[in-house]
């Protein structure tokens, strides 16, 4: 008897340790256990999803509110709501994907999409857009095509945008520098250097930033960057162009120096050269980002307007082959997922409602439904309304489809890229070699 | 014999009949319910998961999906096909043979100062051991990143004392790894104690009789302090040297590695395997590889021990 208590004692701490181990292993620190939605779904009539996305904090805010309104507007239906910032975010999922603890609606990346699909880990939405539970008829089928893998539909997509160059506006216009859209590659370095030599400012072209980049020069020679499990280019020849940019730029100066970049933290938009840095030579005129980044550089370039960003296309050898929509944002349901129904529920309502998106603003970049986003257009701000007229009238007449989603090996060659660029900045490599060692090691971790 | 079979009934029904207080305090019994909390937790969250990291350092495993049972093939490929491999240990040991001594004799430095009884002793021996709490923080790497940025402090020292300099201490590939050493150095609090500690329990009479003999400070302080602090020395050593192997936050918030992996720490690298390649059994892999080598970096210091370091009283 008492020994049996004993026996219960030691059991609760066993069991209070195992608790603690569980909650932290939970894909977000949120106060709502993981066990909830398979919980009450079972019970019927309510329903708890979880949903979970990357993110700042103005997203942050105003996904939170759809989901409120949602909620409001569909009793029984309450949501656990969590967010990661980008580089915390996917760790967090795939340990969550090992614990079978998936959320039930993911924001996804076209990057990771595929593996994803492969692994076995999202629902396909096919049988949901059959049965009418999801509408996409206002989604454009390119669009739609972007988030389907073999077949079925997997991620719906949540904003458009595309590639775009940000530039100081003022600054460029203040010293008689005129930037066009359509900016061919030999223009765009004509340009940098006369920035350079009458103001010192220097440029930066995509530095430590992956493949967005090389991928958009491969589309100006017509070569898609992966062909299934290996590059979509013949020979180490194909590489070189995008390499010769950095060459060239260190050696006629005009390109800032890789180590104003070992300060910084990459990927930040406050860090960045266009809006941040104490003197010329780590500052750029421009920055290669995404259309919906405007609002973020924006803001962080100047909060009462003096300084003008301007927005208009990459520079690349053949602009009009190498401009694409992205399909930016995604939502995917998850197999671990209890009620992927109810899931896609909420999906249909982030594409339709017009409610919804009056919250969210396209923060995330333009509606994928044109229904949406036109009945949308007149409700947003100006810089907004800048974001959308550069994707409606000087994308869109001209873009192609966007390349084919990354191969499952693919992290591990984003940092081949950004290390062969290093290096090539650095001096310890010409174009040449660092297109033979690219074309070698990356083929080589792409084969797995 | 009716009387001994009933005594000894008794006796099992007088043990049975235990309350649980005396149950509890039956010495086996309140050591294990005691430790119970520290024993399953050691093995749920210690041995279980290395055992999971040895299985899965034979496997090809992606957090995605199901392990494969690969053999040694994880072992294979970081010997003879990753030069990223040879480069973070080659890094991860420099650092660790570097920072390591320089610690130590910093530490020893200042606590041979500290030692002095003094009002303020106690308020230094706080401060100085401050760095040690708060150094390996995240806060303290973003504030390093920012002092030895261009524009940062350092280059701004250096200018006001007439040297003109606009280096990036953390883009050149020669003075990276100084800025990690540096913080590492800076981080010297505990083993200050430690001497401060040991320094205390040599006798004065050593010194007393020396003075006698009219040995001077530094004689005094090769042939008695020094000695005698060898085996605090070796303590210090031994257990610096496998956190300095082990090193990870500030590399990972302040370089990543960069500029050109000339600050690649192997625990940095084994991470990025793990969890930003998604290889993460061949970082389970790496894991291992590391636990060996610091291993065998431990068994050669005691095997080197007694060679070097005091161990007879006083």
């Amino acid at each position: 008897m008492k020994k049996a208590f004993a026996w219960i004692l030691t059991l609760v701490m066993a069991i209070s340790l195992v608790a603690c181990g569980a909650n932290s292993a939970t894909p977000a620190g949120s106060t709502t256990d993981s066990t909830a939605p398979s919980a009450s779904t079972a019970t019927a009539g309510n329903t708890n999803l979880s949903v979970i996305w990357w993110g700042n904090q103005t997203r942050n805010e105003r996904t939170q509110a759809a989901l409120d309104l949602y909620a409001e507007q569909n009793p029984g239906v309450t949501f656990d709501a969590q967010f990661a910032e980008w580089s915390d975010y996917w760790n967090k999922l795939a340990t969550a994907s090992a614990a079978h603890s998936l959320p039930d609606v993911v924001q996804m990346d076209y990057k990771y999409l595929k593996q994803y699909v492969e692994n076995g880990l999202l629902v396909d939405l096919k049988p949901y857009i059959d049965s009418g539970v999801l509408d996409v008829s206002g989604i454009d089928p390119g669009i739609l095509e972007a988030g389907s893998v073999d077949g079925g539909v997997y991620a719906v997509c949540i904003g458009v945008n595309a590639p775009a160059l940000l530039y100081n506006k003022t600054f460029m216009d203040e010293n008689g520098f005129t930037v066009k859209d359509n900016m061919t590659m030999d223009e765009f370095i004509a340009l940098s250097k006369e920035v350079y030599k009458k103001t010192g400012m220097k440029t930066n072209v995509s530095y430590g930033a992956g493949e967005n980049f090389i991928d958009y020069t491969m589309r100006a020679q017509s070569i898609e960057l992966y062909d299934g499990n290996k590059f979509g280019a013949k020979s180490a020849e194909d590489f070189v162009p995008y390499f010769s940019i950095y060459e060239n730029g260190i050696k006629d100066g005009w390109l800032i120096s890789p180590e104003v970049f070992a300060e910084r933290t990459l990927g930040s938009v406050e860090q960045d050269p266009l809006v941040f840095g104490s003197g010329a030579d780590q500052r750029s005129w421009c920055t290669l980002a995404y259309s919906n980044l405007l609002t973020a550089f924006q803001a962080a370039a100047d909060a009462e307007g003096v300084v003008e960003l301007g927005i208009t296309t990459w520079p690349s050898a053949d602009p009009a082959k190498s401009d694409y929509l992205k399909p930016g944002q995604f939502f995917s349901v998850t197999v671990d997922s209890k009620d992927p129904e109810a899931a896609a529920k909420i999906l249909d309502y982030w594409t339709n409602s017009l409610e919804c998106n009056e919250i969210l603003l396209a923060e995330r970049g333009i509606p994928a439904s044109s229904k949406t986003a036109d009945a949308l257009a007149p409700k947003l701000d100006s810089l907004q309304q800048k974001i959308t007229d550069y994707i409606n009238n000087v994308v869109t007449p001209t873009c192609s489809a966007i390349s084919p989603a990354a191969p499952e090996n693919s992290a591990e060659v984003l940092k081949l890229y950004d290390s062969l660029q290093e290096q090539v900045c650095y001096g310890k490599l010409t174009a040449a070699e660092a297109a033979q060692k690219l074309f070698d090691e990356g083929n080589a971790i792409l084969a797995g | 014999m009716s009387s001994k079979q009933a005594t000894v009934r008794e006796k099992k029904l007088h043990a049975r009949k235990k309350t649980l207080g005396q149950w509890l305090n039956q010495e086996h019994v309140a050591g294990v319910v005691c430790t119970s909390p520290f024993i399953i937790g050691f093995f749920l969250f210690m041995v279980v998961p290395m055992i999971l990291s040895l299985y899965y350092s034979l496997c090809n495993y992606n957090i995605l999906s199901p392990p494969q049972f690969t053999g040694l093939a994880n072992y294979i490929k970081a010997f003879t096909q990753d030069p990223k491999f040879v480069k973070s240990i080659c890094v991860t040991f420099f650092f660790a043979l570097v920072s390591v001594p320089l610690r130590l004799i910093f530490a020893l430095l200042v606590a041979m100062i500290l030692v002095r009884k003094s009002k303020l002793s106690a308020f230094y021996r706080a401060v100085y051991y401050l760095p040690s709490i708060i150094g390996g923080s995240v806060a303290v790497a973003i504030l390093w990143k920012r002092m030895f940025a261009m524009d940062g402090v350092i280059n701004s020292i250096l200018r006001n004392i007439g040297i003109q300099t606009s280096i990036s201490w953390l883009g050149n590939t020669s003075t990276a790894i100084w800025t990690l050493i540096i913080l590492a150095v800076w981080q010297f609090g505990s083993s200050m104690l430690i001497f401060l500690a040991s320094l205390k329990q040599i006798p004065s009479t050593l010194y007393e009789a020396a003075e006698v003999d009219g040995a001077k400070k530094g004689s005094q302080f090769w042939r008695i302090t020094l000695p005698l602090l060898t085996p605090t020395i070796f303590f210090n050593l031994v257990m610096q040297m496998i956190n300095g192997f082990l090193a990870f936050t500030q590399c990972y918030i302040i370089t990543q590695g960069k500029p050109m992996d000339s600050t690649l720490f192997y625990t940095v690298y084994m991470y990025q395997q793990s969890f930003e390649f998604y290889n993460t059994g061949y970082g389970a892999a790496l894991a291992w590889i590391m636990l060996a080598i610091i291993s065998v970096v431990t068994g050669v210091l005691f095997a080197t021990k007694k060679l070097w370091a005091y161990e007879g009283g006083l």
